[in-house]
């Protein structure tokens, strides 16, 4: 295991309830990575991702993410670990009952931050990242797919997390929308953090070729075997 | 426009939730004053029972003086009335409508003393041992109570007592199951932004402090309008029923009150964080069952 490795799986097994879904498999992911995960429908994209933020209880091996031991972790250990994570969920995961401000708002306070100025200087910043600055006072359902993909990428940023991990944030989109979030996310993984994101999109991976992980017949190929 | 309509579809679920909680507190409200007042009616119907002293004939005025002096300061006695021979006479002759003085040509009554007792002496163990206590004055002739009127009203009242607690125990089950019902459903609409809050890194605890808070508010909020229905139906029932103003009781109905609104936020309270608890606990995938 390298120094620079933030995620480390190693020789995992996944069960969706009985079913194994992918046997026996090791990863290893640097900081600074970007790493696509792909296959189809079914073959175990999301249960992996599902399992690294600790949603699907690990059963088999150990996997090592951002100083977390998942074979280990405790119940009351799983919201510290996803306050290292940044997740960008596939159905954008966002607080339907409040306004985009109010969601970002809600991680922070729920993560600890006090200091009101810096509270809304932080939302005001994430937002203009992904080029969302003047829509912070919307509700999630007056947004468009792409617009609330954007605001969950904004989420996923707020705590400057070392690892993102993103389950087809690109699938509900069009392809120019598609483009924008995905240079959106290489850009974050050169800026030190590692990117593990789940996508069934060639068009992507033709344009912003980088390290593909293949889950095939409950097991992976790798491009870029470690 | 569609802003203010989901506002209002959120607010409307509270409200849903705040007139559940008020109706099973208004119902468990005249639950607690018709046991309040049934103690009271019980304790109403148990102090007209009481017994007669007949005095010997030689007991001198002084001496019965004394004899109620003595009753009417003890414990047990509510009230006493002293009736003389020839009042006793008046009495007799008005009950049976002959002038019966005239044909014995002497009167035959007694002075006697009616008594009647407070409500938890009011059984024959207690008069019993009155009776001993009194027949150890001389100057008493007899005592004169009905043994089986006694017994039949203290029976008769401990089992309609008992009838109405089980009966409120029931209801009170009911209530509770139905209150506890409507706030899980609340809970359960929100099963997937709890999900969502967890899959942020919020511990439970924040999760769960908010939904608390609210509950305890709707709590108090149907606490206080079940109370302004209590004052409301009770009022009416005055109007209609003017003898309940007799068994009204200020500070009772303060303390009823105060149950309400205790009862209230404690059930929001428990129901509230055992439903958030419960989604809490939950895995992502039985969320959709």
């Amino acid at each position: 295991m390298a120094l620079d490795t933030i995620i480390n799986i190693d020789k995992i097994s996944i069960f969706q309830k009985s079913n194994l879904v992918l046997a026996n498999i090791s990863i290893g992911i640097s900081k600074g990575e970007f790493v696509y995960l792909v296959g189809k429908t079914g073959s175990g994209k999301s249960s992996l991702l599902k399992t690294l933020y600790a949603d699907l209880p690990l059963t088999q091996g150990n996997v090592s993410i951002a100083g977390f031991q998942l074979n280990k972790i405790r119940r009351k250990e799983v919201p510290y670990l996803r306050r290292k994570l940044g997740i960008v969920f596939q159905d954008f995961q966002l607080l339907t009952d409040r306004s985009v401000n109010d969601n970002l708002l809600f991680v922070l306070k729920a993560t600890g931050w006090k200091d009101k100025p810096k509270i809304q200087e932080r939302i005001q910043n994430v937002l203009e990242k992904v080029g969302l600055g003047t829509k912070g006072f919307k509700m999630p359902h007056e947004l468009s797919g792409g617009e609330q993909q954007r605001v969950a990428i904004a989420r996923a940023l707020l705590n400057d997390p070392e690892v993102i991990l993103a389950d087809e944030p690109t699938g509900n989109l069009d392809p120019e929308t598609s483009e924008g979030i995905v240079s959106l996310l290489m850009e974050i993984s050169k800026n030190g953090r590692a990117v593990l994101m789940a996508t069934h999109d060639m068009m992507m991976f033709q344009k912003f070729p980088s390290r593909t992980i293949r889950c095939e017949e409950g097991g992976i190929i790798d491009s870029k075997p470690s | 426009m569609s802003e203010r309509y989901s506002r209002r579809r959120m607010q409307s679920s509270s409200f849903t939730t705040v007139v559940s909680i008020s109706l099973v507190l208004l119902m468990l409200g005249l639950l607690g004053w018709f046991i309040l007042n049934t103690r009271k009616l019980s304790d109403k119907v148990k102090e007209n029972i009481g017994f007669q002293v007949i005095l010997k004939e030689e007991a001198k005025d002084v001496d019965i003086a004394r004899i109620q002096k003595t009753l009417d300061a003890s414990d047990y006695v509510r009230s006493t009335e002293f009736v003389n021979k020839e009042e006793a006479a008046r009495r007799l002759q008005e009950g049976i409508g002959e002038d019966f003085i005239k044909f014995l040509d002497y009167n035959p009554l007694l002075p006697c003393i009616y008594v009647k007792l407070k409500a938890e002496y009011a059984n024959n163990d207690s008069i019993a041992w009155i009776e001993k206590d009194l027949k150890a004055t001389k100057l008493v002739q007899e005592m004169v109570y009905h043994k089986n009127m006694v017994s039949a009203v203290n029976e008769n009242v401990t089992k309609i007592s008992l009838g109405i607690l089980v009966f409120s125990v029931v209801l009170m089950f009911i209530a509770l199951v139905l209150l506890n019902n409507t706030i899980r459903l609340a809970i359960y609409s929100k099963r997937f932004l709890i999900k969502t809050m967890q899959l942020v890194g919020a511990t439970q605890g924040f999760i769960r402090r908010p939904f608390i808070f609210k509950g305890i508010q709707h709590g108090i909020y149907g606490a206080l309008v079940a109370i302004g229905l209590l004052v409301g139906v009770l009022y009416l029932a005055e109007n209609w029923l003017p003898e309940l103003i007799e068994l009204q009781d200020i500070e009772m109905l303060a303390t009823l009150f105060g149950i309400v609104l205790l009862l209230g936020v404690l059930i929001a309270w428990i129901s509230t964080a055992l439903a958030v608890t419960k989604y809490l606990r939950l895995s992502s995938d039985d969320l959709y069952y």
